[in-house]
């Protein structure tokens, strides 16, 4: 019987035996995970692969039907409360970056921490200051999303989910709906991000950066987990036919 | 420089309406023709028309023109219907707190829930003691004699404030996870929205009062603004939900990862960005709620346009229907063309976060 008590020998994300159906069809099949504390994973699979319906079960976008998961050592269960308590230390960054659009990059950073953790605006204001400055934007705190090009949305889309203060952070192929220029200055940041020791579960495929950053890579393919290793050894020598298959072709582009 | 605009304007006059003979013939016979009507439009309405109360109906009847002393003879009637005469300073001082309340709540600074609450639970608590009085030494006019223009706008304003919240219920019912929430929301917005308005107002006033108990018997005009407003919600309900669906869903997702609970997702994310598409359709919505606001005038009520009815029906002025028509056209169209600039200028406005 797991223990759902945090203690400092728990892992950050336990998932264990985690089934998901969409109707008959099965988009989870048996996963088990586990992040520790600081750990950075890097997730990767060809589309359909349930890499992001994986990622999305961590903060509850997505409801699992079978197998439990744990984050933070508090179960992710029926328990309004429990979702609550997860989602306020778990951030997370979208494909399509989601910010509000009628509100300011300011609003936008600054909504959440008052909501959820009541915390004051000046107090708010000045951690959201800090951490567009942090994402190297804060001249464009007063704009709406709207005048802004993709890199600069997304990296305040990383500003906004790190105003929560969280213990880690789910990157949804952050990169993916981004033009190629983009993509390294929103990189840069999610490596500067994992060097102060954030725990970060990325669903990517800059397979660059999973070498530069990742502590494991994790390959999915139809709901599956095929293959688990670190980034040197996930290269180098893939195992699987499948994962060398994939490898192949991300890699030739 | 004015005289390059001036020749180019001329050009383009000439390129436009001058193009063939045959199209210019065309044009000069529109033009006679706009021209004629013009003038006697204008000859109507003031050169020849009688302004002066002094002369009664006989000075009316010797002029060519339009009659507007039928206007300033009986605007009071006009405004304020059956209101006792001696009174009726209170009816237009609660019209004139009604269009204030409204400015006031129209200004993006008026616009965090304490102030609005403020201007609207002071406007309408103001309007409703100016109009019924027995309070402050007001004499007490029952809600049988309210008439006119104020009967109007206490119609339109109530139907909005009970309407407006009411949709957005609806709305958020309608899209509820529970299937028998949100089939049997829709099943009620269907229903109503399937009956003509005048049935409805019709059922309150008339057929209610046999169904309810007596301790939940209220006046006459309270039930059919009750009716009025719930026709309301339906259409109004749909058009919100047509703006939630605009939403993409990102948005709310968004919102959950970051821990925000419902109602802030709904009041903060999804309502406001919801508003914003379906700001035409609303406006629209309330422009026809406030022109149906004359169709009480089948349960008996003395809005406005059955003033207006009862100022020239009285035998000595019936011939001057059309000067009374006109006039109660112009309010009409004072308030519904103020509404529907104030919904352009939202638009502008809010379109700022679009870019």
């Amino acid at each position: 019987m797991p223990s759902s008590r945090p203690t400092q020998a728990e892992p950050a994300i336990r998932i264990e035996n985690v089934t998901k159906h969409y109707g008959s069809f099965l988009a989870l099949r048996n996963i088990n995970l586990s992040v520790a504390r600081g750990e950075k994973i890097v997730v990767c699979g060809p589309s359909g692969s349930g890499k992001s319906t994986m990622i999305r079960c961590i903060n509850r976008l997505e409801e699992h039907d079978g197998g439990r998961i744990f984050v933070l050592g508090t179960e992710l269960n029926d328990d309004v409360g429990n979702i609550d308590e997860i989602r306020r230390e778990v951030g997370m960054v979208f494909q399509h970056f989601n910010l509000f659009p009628h509100m300011t990059v300011l609003e936008n950073c600054v909504l959440a921490p008052m909501l959820v953790r009541g915390i004051s605006r000046s107090e708010a204001e000045a951690t959201a200051k800090r951490y567009l400055e942090k994402v190297r934007i804060p001249e464009q705190a007063s704009k709406f999303p709207g005048q802004l090009s993709g890199g600069q949305q997304q990296r305040v889309a990383i500003a906004r989910a790190l105003c929560m203060q969280p213990q880690i952070m789910l990157f949804d192929e952050p990169t993916s709906a981004l033009d190629p220029e983009m993509i390294s200055e929103v990189l840069d940041v999610m490596v500067t991000l994992a060097s102060e020791g954030m725990t970060m579960v990325c669903v990517t495929h800059e397979m660059g950066f999973a070498r530069r950053v990742a502590d494991r890579v994790i390959f999915m393919d139809r709901g599956e987990i095929i293959e688990e290793a670190p980034p040197e050894e996930f290269f180098s020598a893939p195992k699987n036919e499948r994962t060398q298959q994939f490898l192949s072709q991300v890699q030739t582009h | 420089m004015a005289s390059i605009h001036s020749t180019s304007g001329l050009e383009g006059i000439r390129r436009r309406f001058f193009p063939t003979p045959f199209q210019s013939l065309l044009s000069l016979l529109s033009l006679a023709l706009l021209v004629t009507i013009g003038w006697k439009l204008l000859d109507w309405a003031f050169l020849s028309a009688v302004f002066s109360a002094e002369g009664g109906p006989e000075a009316c009847r010797a002029a060519a023109g339009a009659c507007w002393s039928v206007i300033a003879n009986r605007w009071r009637i006009i405004m304020f219907g059956l209101y006792p005469y001696e009174e009726q300073w209170r009816s237009a001082l609660a019209c004139a707190v009604v269009v204030v309340m409204v400015v006031l709540s129209c200004l993006p600074a008026f616009w965090t829930g304490k102030r609005i609450a403020l201007v609207w639970g002071l406007g309408t608590t103001l309007f409703y003691f100016l109009l019924k009085g027995g309070v402050l030494g007001l004499n007490r006019v029952g809600e049988e004699a309210w008439g006119g223009l104020a009967l109007t706008l206490f119609i339109f304003v109530s139907t909005c404030l009970i309407g407006f919240p009411l949709s957005i219920v609806l709305a958020l019912l309608r899209r509820s996870q529970l299937p028998w929430i949100s089939r049997t929301t829709g099943l009620i917005i269907d229903c109503v929205r399937s009956l003509p308005l005048v049935s409805i107002l019709f059922a309150f006033a008339v057929v209610v009062p046999f169904m309810l108990p007596g301790w939940l018997q209220s006046d006459k005009l309270y039930r059919v603004v009750f009716g009025s407003a719930l026709f309301f919600a339906a259409y109004q309900a749909e058009i919100i939900r047509g703006g939630l669906q605009g939403v993409p869903r990102g948005q709310e997702e968004a919102a959950m990862s970051l821990g925000i609970g419902y109602w802030h997702r709904i009041s903060r994310i999804l309502l406001p960005q919801a508003m914003r598409n379906a700001l035409p359709a609303t406006i629209n919505q309330f422009v026809i709620a406030f022109k149906e606001t004359s169709l009480v005038i089948v349960v008996g009520f003395f809005e406005i346009l059955a003033s207006g009815n009862a100022a020239y029906g009285t035998g000595q002025w019936t011939f001057a229907y059309v000067e009374v028509y006109a006039f109660i056209a112009l309010i009409y169209f004072v308030f519904v063309f103020s509404l529907s600039r104030y919904g352009a200028f939202l638009e502008r406005r809010m379109a700022v976060g679009e870019r």
